[in-house]
């Protein structure tokens, strides 16, 4: 029976256990340990809405005061974990804690670019990050992006859409090559340059340095691209570093239970590699939907309730005012069928391997996704010529 | 009462989800199996359009966000707030909306 339950870290997967450990009305107790000075809160309008203006503090945040006062939550707040040795907790003040089960949630960190550091450098992961930026994004400015991942990309539509003028560089042949591969990739680099992006791939940043009020960026090829600030957005870390005696591989492994190889303690969110059934391995992604139903999933089987799991991943993306999704995992295909219109940003573009439906990626055909997702979950083998017709209701592949 | 004739049922026939306006309303229906649902078309989380979502196992997905409601009572699944609905009344081939929304309890 279990009477305590320590989270450590207050994000999106640590929330969303919390709640679903009252919800499913366990009544021992609950401690969240995390190292913000802010409740859990939603990081995906950090680079969108709330970087716009157009959302506040309240709208993001997950676990008010009000709400753990009420559910007998305990947030423990600006308390670094030093060190997780089995089911004990150390911070980096005060006594060490224990529960009978502990939940690591503690996500990511953005990775470093070395050398480029300074005063007029921006990464983007927390509120006060997202704060920060907002103050840079003025009309007229001069933005320097590192990096055409999701992070990178959403930054520059806000940017974009603030009036700012945009530079983004990708060491790669296209943006968002890693996760879309470079045909669909190539449909958001022309989504970029119609939203008025200076986008300039297979560019790689070998120096930086600040003078007075200008931030250079100089290339491999030996350019240097000027601006009044630079956002680097190149991935991010796990943050593994404080838990000994537990399997790592990039991130905390975890089984389809959310369970470490240590007894007791589970993991959850960015932070962990889980083994995925529907994929065959194990795998780590770092998208909001994600983090929540791995939260809950954690919960429940710290609850003796677990249940593997085995969901297709799914994201979305706002940018340059489409509407981006992707669901599934496709490291390698051998046919893109295309329902819809490339060139006008709508379609939906559906990844085959030997004729199973591995993946699918859309720009504002939201709804066709959450079809896809099922047939991704049912390893669908479906007719090409059907994916492609416009007039065949894609349901009855269901 | 105020019954607005908003589609025929032939019009959801194809795609079972039509956008009608009906006064200052901008209401999405749906068919679902055999009974029309109607909801606002302008969804309560980011403003997406309802009527260019989908219907599965029942439910309206937004295809914006892939909230998922409950096509009767405008409840989203997991989700606090509520999508406004309409009642709808089919008299042989004609769907007639009440254009007053209507909002369920929020969920907690």
């Amino acid at each position: 029976m279990i009477r305590s339950v320590i989270v450590v870290g207050g994000g999106q997967a640590a929330a969303v256990a919390v709640r679903t450990l009252r919800r499913r009305g366990y009544d021992g107790s609950v401690l969240l340990v995390s190292e913000e000075h802010l409740p859990p809160y939603q990081r995906p309008p950090l680079s969108k809405e709330y970087l716009a203006g157009e959302e506040d503090w309240e709208s993001l945040c997950l676990l008010p005061e009000s709400w753990c006062a009420d559910n007998d939550v305990e947030l423990r707040l600006n308390t670094r974990v030093t060190a997780v040795r089995g089911r004990e907790v150390e911070p980096a003040s005060g006594a060490r804690l224990t529960a009978d089960a502990l939940l690591v949630a503690t996500g990511g960190r953005p990775r470093r670019l070395p050398g480029v550091e300074g005063e007029r450098v921006r990464y983007l992961r927390t509120v006060a990050d997202s704060d920060r930026l907002r103050g840079d994004l003025r009309p007229g400015a001069r933005v320097v992006v590192v990096g055409g991942g999701f992070v990178g990309s959403e930054v520059a539509s806000t940017a974009r859409s603030l009036g700012a003028e945009v530079t983004v560089l990708e060491c790669l042949p296209v943006p968002l090559q890693r996760a879309l591969g470079p045909e669909m990739g190539g449909v958001c680099a022309a989504l970029q340059r119609a939203g008025g992006v200076d986008l300039r791939t297979g560019v790689t940043v070998t120096g930086y340095a600040e003078s007075g009020d200008v931030a250079a960026v100089r290339t491999g090829e030996g350019r240097v691209v000027e601006g009044d600030v630079v956002v680097v957005g190149v991935g991010m870390l796990p943050n593994v570093e404080a838990l000994h005696g537990f399997e790592l591989d990039d991130g905390v492994l975890v089984d389809e239970y959310c369970r470490t190889s240590v007894p007791g303690v589970y993991a959850a969110g960015d932070v962990a590699r889980h083994h995925h059934p529907l994929f065959g391995r194990a795998v780590r992604v770092e998208h909001f939907d994600h983090a929540s139903a791995h939260g809950m999933a954690a919960a429940k089987s710290i609850l003796g309730q677990g249940t593997p799991y085995t969901s297709p991943h799914w994201f979305w993306s706002d940018q340059f005012g489409r509407n981006l999704q992707y669901t599934g995992h496709a490291d390698e295909w051998d046919e893109i069928v295309v329902r819809g219109e490339v060139e006008e940003f709508d379609f939906i573009a559906f990844y085959l391997r030997k004729g199973v439906l591995q993946a699918a990626f859309a720009m504002d055909r939201g709804g066709d996704v959450a079809v896809a997702r099922q047939l991704v979950s049912a390893r669908a083998v479906p007719d090409p010529g059907f994916l492609r017709d416009e007039d065949a209701d894609l349901t009855e592949l269901l | 009462m105020s019954w607005v004739e908003a589609a025929s049922l032939k019009e959801l026939g194809r795609r079972r989800r039509k956008l009608v306006v009906v006064g200052d309303q901008q209401i999405a229906l749906f068919l679902v199996g055999e009974t029309v649902y109607a909801l606002r078309d302008v969804c309560v989380h980011k403003q997406r359009s309802l009527s260019k979502g989908t219907i599965l196992h029942g439910r309206i997905i937004c295809p914006g966000h892939q909230w998922s409601f409950d096509p009767a009572t405008g409840r989203a699944e997991g989700q606090d707030p509520c999508q406004p609905t309409y009642q709808v009344r089919v008299e042989d081939d004609a769907v007639y909306v009440d254009p007053r929304p209507l909002v369920a309890e929020e969920s907690r």
